[in-house]
C-alpha cells in the first residue's frame, strides 16, 4: 500500500480477520462431537506475513492447527466458550486498534493531497 | 472476503442451535403424547451436529475468480440427522385409559422434562454466543468501511 506502516496494518488486520473467523467456527461448533478447537500461532504468522510482505511476497494462508491442552468432555469436543469470547472480544479491540491507526495514515495522505487545506 | 464468511458460519450456528431448539420443545410438549400417526407413544428426539463448509454461492464463485488463497479449514455446523430415542416406552397403570392394553397399562414416552430443560438451557446459551460473534464480526466489517470516510 502506501508505506511500510500501512502494508504491516493490512497484514495484522489480514490476520485478525482470519482468526475471527476461526473464533467463529469455535463458538458455532461448540456442540459438535468430537470437533477438536481450531486457532493458529498469531505471533509467528504476523512475523511471517510480515517478512514476506518485505520480500514482496504475497503471503500464503495461516497453519491452522488444534489447540493442545483444552479439556477435553464426554462427546470428544474440546470447545471452551470462554477462551472464545474472549478470542472475540480480543480480536474485534485489535482490529479496531489497528483500523484507527491505518485511518490516521490515510488522513495523513489526504492532507497532503489538499495541500494542507480543510480536512 | 474472509470476515464475511465469519457472518455465514455464526448464522450457521444459530440455525443449528434453532434446529434443537425445536426438537427440545417438541419433546417437552409431547412429554405425555401416547398416539402418534406412526403409532405408540411419542418418542423422544434429538439433533446431532456435525461441521461443515458454509461457502456462500457468490463468495466460492469470486474466490475461485479470484484463484485466492482462502481456505484456511474454518468452517461452520449443520445438522447432521435427528435421532429418536430407541429407549422402550414407560408403562404407567391407569385401567381407565383409552389407550390401555389388556393389563391396563398404558405406554408413556420415556421423557425426562429436566434433562430437555437443561438441554434448551445449553441451546439458548450457544444461540447466544453465535449472536455475539455475529455482532464482533459486524463491528469489524463496520470499522472497515469507516476507513474510506
Amino acid at each position: 500500500m502506501l508505506n511500510a506502516l500501512t502494508s504491516d496494518l493490512e497484514r495484522y488486520m489480514d490476520l485478525l480477520s482470519a482468526r475471527q473467523k476461526l473464533v467463529a467456527s469455535n463458538i458455532a461448533n461448540a456442540d459438535t462431537p468430537g470437533y477438536r478447537t481450531q486457532d493458529f500461532d498469531f505471533q509467528t504468522e504476523f512475523a511471517q506475513a510480515i517478512s514476506r510482505t518485505a520480500m514482496s511476497a504475497e503471503p500464503g494462508p495461516p497453519l491452522v492447527s488444534p489447540v493442545s491442552g483444552l479439556a477435553l468432555k464426554n462427546d470428544g469436543n474440546n470447545v471452551n466458550l470462554d477462551r472464545e469470547a474472549r478470542l472475540l472480544s480480543e480480536n474485534a479491540l485489535r482490529f479496531s486498534a489497528a483500523s484507527n491507526l491505518l485511518r490516521g495514515q490515510l488522513q495523513m495522505v489526504r492532507t497532503a493531497i489538499k495541500e494542507g487545506q480543510g480536512s | 472476503m474472509s470476515l464475511f464468511a465469519a457472518l455465514s458460519i455464526g448464522a450457521s450456528g444459530m440455525a443449528a442451535q434453532r434446529v434443537r431448539a425445536e426438537a427440545l420443545t417438541e419433546n417437552l410438549a409431547n412429554a405425555e403424547t401416547t398416539r402418534t400417526p406412526e403409532g405408540g407413544p411419542y418418542r423422544r428426539k434429538d439433533v446431532v451436529f456435525q461441521s461443515a463448509s458454509v461457502a456462500s454461492p457468490f463468495s466460492s464463485v469470486f474466490d475461485a475468480e479470484m484463484q485466492s488463497l482462502g481456505g484456511t479449514g474454518a468452517g461452520g455446523v449443520e445438522v447432521a440427522g435427528i435421532v429418536t430415542d430407541p429407549s422402550p416406552p414407560e408403562m404407567r397403570y391407569l385401567p381407565g385409559h383409552p389407550d390401555a392394553n389388556a393389563e391396563g397399562y398404558v405406554a408413556f414416552p420415556h421423557i425426562n422434562p429436566a434433562e430437555d430443560m437443561v438441554d434448551l438451557m445449553g441451546a439458548a446459551r450457544n444461540y447466544e454466543a453465535n449472536v455475539a460473534a455475529i455482532s464482533a464480526v459486524k463491528d469489524m466489517i463496520q470499522k472497515s468501511i469507516d476507513l474510506l470516510h
